[in-house]
């Protein structure tokens, strides 16, 4: 099965769009983010690595997003519906099945 | 859901230093050195620092420690302060030690496929703005006691606060007791059977009449 990749970059501008969303952070190993931000910013060029992490397995694909929240809606709504965005985003035709999407509310912030 | 702590079990002590004993970097940080990236208005940017959440939470942690401070010197407390900081280098431990992700607090969806968490980190840093936003008390440490993983587990909060003049203690831990329990609410899923409070530091004014013996 062939996937598309271009859907899977579109994941992070998605994510950020979901009213609540204060912040999006990396989501994949900790080195490997820190290493390639501290290289893109050294070389002032844009973040190379998508922040909404992608595995891709043999049964299908695992999304995981870690967000930071603002304080108008509750953790449970916000994250509801970035699920509900990831999952509606990666329906369309042409991805590997979906197995797992994970989000994480990793900070919120109340004076947001 | 949330429930009343009882009348009886408003005050409850615990040990300072029982749990998390080691003192372990954020994201590699320490909190010197998140201390000093404040100092330089976060310039220039560190994507380390800037793209994780436990640095973020701990940055404004220490933000408010900032505010709190400030305001002490503005009521002229600061010979009171000089005399004894250890409640702030109390403060920045536990800043420390709370801002990690900690364990995942599950959240509810009907997807079979969904698994939405809250971190453990997330909710230390809210209950922890959530009472320095209030006047005249700052939290100090907050632990969640209990299996907080388990969907609808039963599980209770440990606070202590500085209390700083001005305020009836037991009004303000109710006041802050219900500010928690809202918070908590409505940013998690969490069943909290009591929300125990230990005031640990009481900052009062300075004695006025010492004040002029020491002119």
């Amino acid at each position: 099965m062939t996937t598309d990749v271009s859907s899977f970059d579109q994941l992070d501008a998605l994510v950020r769009r979901v009213p609540g969303v204060a912040a999006l952070y990396p989501a994949g190993s900790m080195v490997a983010t820190v290493v390639t931000a501290t290289l893109d910013a050294v070389a002032h060029r844009a973040p190379a690595a998508p922040l909404v992490h992608i595995e891709q397995r043999a049964d299908g694909v695992r999304v995981t997003a870690r967000i930071g929240i603002g304080a108008t809606k509750s953790s449970g709504d916000v994250s509801g519906r970035v699920h509900d965005v990831i999952a509606a985003h990666l329906e369309q035709g042409g991805n590997p099945p979906v197995v797992q999407i994970v989000v994480i509310v990793a900070s919120v912030w109340l004076n947001v | 859901m949330t429930e009343r702590t009882p009348a009886n079990r408003r005050f409850f002590a615990f040990d300072l230093d029982s749990t998390e004993g080691e003192q372990a970097g954020l994201n590699g940080y320490t909190i010197e050195q998140l201390s000093d990236y404040l100092d330089r208005n976060r310039m220039p940017a560190d994507p380390g620092i800037d793209d994780s959440p436990d640095c973020e939470i701990a940055l404004r942690g220490l933000e408010r420690l900032r505010r709190a401070q400030r305001s002490l010197l503005e009521q002229d407390l600061e010979r009171e302060s000089r005399r004894d900081d250890s409640w702030v280098s109390s403060i920045l431990n536990n800043i420390t030690l709370e801002a990690h992700a900690g364990r995942e607090i599950p959240l509810a969806h009907p997807s079979p496929i969904a698994r939405l968490v809250v971190t453990e980190g997330a909710v230390r840093g809210m209950l922890r703005e959530t009472g320095d936003r209030m006047q005249n008390v700052f939290v100090g440490r907050c632990v969640l006691v209990g299996d907080v993983s388990v969907p609808g587990a039963p599980i209770s909060i440990r606070v202590d606060v500085t209390v700083f003049p001005g305020e009836n203690i037991p009004r303000l831990a109710d006041q802050l007791r219900d500010a928690m329990y809202a918070t908590l609410s409505k940013y998690t899923e969490l069943v909290v059977v009591a929300i125990d409070i230990t005031v640990s530091d009481l900052h009062s004014l300075p004695d006025a009449s010492a004040h002029e013996q020491e002119k």
